[in-house]
């Protein structure tokens, strides 16, 4: 699919899209959008995040974000990674198939919790929904667009939970989950600087991507970022993926002023 | 412990105890951890429960969900996980996240969305063991749910078709395959010598693929070129379930075949402890590690031959 575009080189212009930074997006899209910032970062690749309000609609696939690179456009971290991969650029070349394996296992992890509880969050959890989802999500439009797009929204999503069966789980179980969750990444991570040792992979810019996010941004309660915050060697990942790929560059990329408003710093 | 406890699931054939990978996957982890269960079949009465199925009843509680279930099994202590890593523990969660997200979708799929396989095969198995006339409702029902969670999971654009988003699942659920088969490689189960949490799971989802058959059969053949998962499922069902070439084992032989099974985990204990005794002394690792002959003595002889076991 990617063959003939393998032969051009990374342009200078590539774009990368999502939602308007402070008025609009929403934690799982914030989140998406880190992880892959992220990963480009890793591969040494020059992106600039572009904001749009639309650009929910944009997506060929209809979720963010989403690259424009040349003449190609590809939503989502894995089509991403093997776009990138396509051009040269791979950061798991050096591991063998079981780690790899592995890699693969732990991305589906992080997906198949954390995504799905920070959309559980966002979208079923009535007071969220109420006090931050709704207000946020349609914001760009006028009344009655904004309340319309949410609602249908919010329709969709509880559509899917309940077909995997989180729509019967309480808040608290979701909680529990996110805490199982980010006990498994924090006992595979241990003491190491990063998932595979010594070189960042897809896996952290994807587990750094939900985690910086969920600690950085001020939702109803506390208790999805004190979840995460239990574990230290993870809010030192974090840390440590800021401080080395964030840091230093124009406000536009950076990871500090991707995050909502009254967001916390992890440096301070 | 003391408690007994009771399993209500669906049933099985073609020489598995079930066809429902999650009561396949409740069955197997009762039996790697020695839990003592009633497995009841549902058959054709109203009394079994129809929705939500594995169903755990142990005195007063119900319980519904195969993780839960699980969980309540180890705070009973029937625990298959204590000898496995922090690590360990964390690669488990993660790789039944790779099941339910690449697997389960094309299982789901061969079961029940696939025309032929659906009307010739899992209809009339599903229909012939609920009453009348939920038997007319209830598998129609089952196989909307699937095709439901298929295309909202994964049947968004560019994927428009049904067509495309099948193409799409099913290659996603070989290539989780080749990776479980490379994370398997060629030890008995996916972490040593003594099954886990993640090999029930495995096996739950693995072995309906593998034995049903059915008439439109890709995913099956694929797993049929990774022969040390076939091998997999094979021990499991002719270690821990003891299952004959021809069918169901014997019902009276449940309490029999316990003690058996508890018998057949000590001594594969204290072989494995003997084992890493011998290795610590000689202080050389160049004696391959002979769990096979530990497995024939309880099987009696099941290792002979695969062949035999693939006809239904």
């Amino acid at each position: 699919l990617f063959l003939s575009t393998a032969a051009e080189p990374w342009p200078e212009n590539a774009a990368l899209y999502q939602q308007l930074k402070e008025e609009q997006i929403l934690l799982s899209d914030n989140a998406s959008s880190l992880a892959v910032q992220a990963f480009l970062q890793m591969c040494n690749l020059p992106i600039r995040v572009v904001c749009r309000a639309n650009a929910e609609y944009m997506s060929p696939s209809g979720k963010l974000p989403f690259i424009h690179v040349g003449n190609q456009v590809v939503s989502e971290l894995g089509p991403i990674v093997q776009f990138v991969k396509a051009k040269g650029h791979s950061l798991s070349d050096g591991l063998d198939e079981v780690q790899k394996a592995e890699m693969k296992a732990y991305m589906e992890l992080v997906n198949n919790m954390l995504l799905t509880a920070e959309l559980y969050l966002q979208w079923c959890d009535d007071v969220t929904v109420e006090e931050i989802t709704h207000p946020r999500y349609g914001s760009p439009y006028p009344w009655p667009l904004n309340r319309i797009l949410s609602y249908q929204k919010q329709w969709e999503v509880r559509r899917k939970m309940k077909a995997i069966g989180w729509a019967g789980k309480t808040l608290e179980q979701v909680l529990e989950d996110v805490d199982q969750c980010c006990q498994a990444l924090s006992q595979r991570l241990g003491t190491q600087p990063y998932f595979f040792n010594k070189q960042p992979t897809e896996l952290d810019a994807l587990v750094f991507g939900h985690l910086f996010t969920i600690l950085t941004t001020q939702l109803t309660t506390d208790e999805l970022s004190e979840k995460v915050k239990n574990y230290s060697n993870l809010t030192a990942f974090c840390r440590r993926i800021e401080q080395q790929y964030f840091e230093g560059h124009d406000k536009d990329s950076s990871a500090a002023a991707a995050a909502r408003p009254a967001k916390r710093s992890l440096l301070r | 412990m003391a408690a007994p406890m009771e399993l209500s699931c669906w049933g099985g054939g073609w020489g598995l105890p079930s066809l429902h990978p999650e009561s396949l996957t409740v069955m197997a982890y009762a039996k790697f951890s020695g839990a003592p269960l009633t497995v009841n079949v549902i058959n054709n009465s109203w009394r079994a429960p129809k929705g939500d199925v594995p169903v755990l009843i142990s005195e007063d509680i119900v319980i519904s969900q195969p993780a839960k279930i699980l969980n309540f099994l180890r705070k009973q202590k029937y625990n298959a996980d204590y000898e496995l890593s922090a690590k360990q523990g964390a690669d488990t969660l993660a790789y039944i996240a790779l099941l339910e997200e690449k697997l389960l979708p094309a299982l789901l799929h061969t079961f029940w969305v696939e025309a032929e396989n659906y009307c010739s095969v899992t209809k009339p198995w599903f229909a012939s063991r609920i009453p009348f006339p939920l038997s007319l409702y209830l598998p129609g029902k089952m196989s909307r749910d699937a095709l439901n969670r298929i295309l909202l999971t994964r049947g968004g654009p560019p994927l428009y078709s049904l067509t495309e988003v099948e193409a799409q699942i099913y290659r996603d659920a070989k290539e989780c395959l080749n990776l479980l088969s490379k994370r398997l490689g060629t030890s008995q189960f996916f972490f040593g010598d003594t099954p886990t949490t993640l090999d029930a799971f495995v096996f739950g989802f693995l072995a309906p693929i593998y034995k049903v058959c059915f008439p439109q059969v890709q995913l099956q053949e694929h797993l049929k070129q990774l022969p040390n998962l076939c091998r997999f499922c094979d021990d499991i069902l002719t270690c821990y379930f003891r299952l004959t070439v021809s069918g169901h084992s014997p019902a009276g032989q449940d309490t029999a075949d316990a003690n058996l099974q508890k018998l057949t985990q000590l001594v594969n204990k204290e072989s494995n402890l003997i084992e890493k005794m011998d290795d610590n002394l000689r202080k050389s690792p160049q004696h391959p590690p002979r769990k096979l002959t530990t497995l024939k003595l309880a099987a009696g002889g099941g290792q002979s031959s695969p062949l035999n076991r693939l006809s239904p």
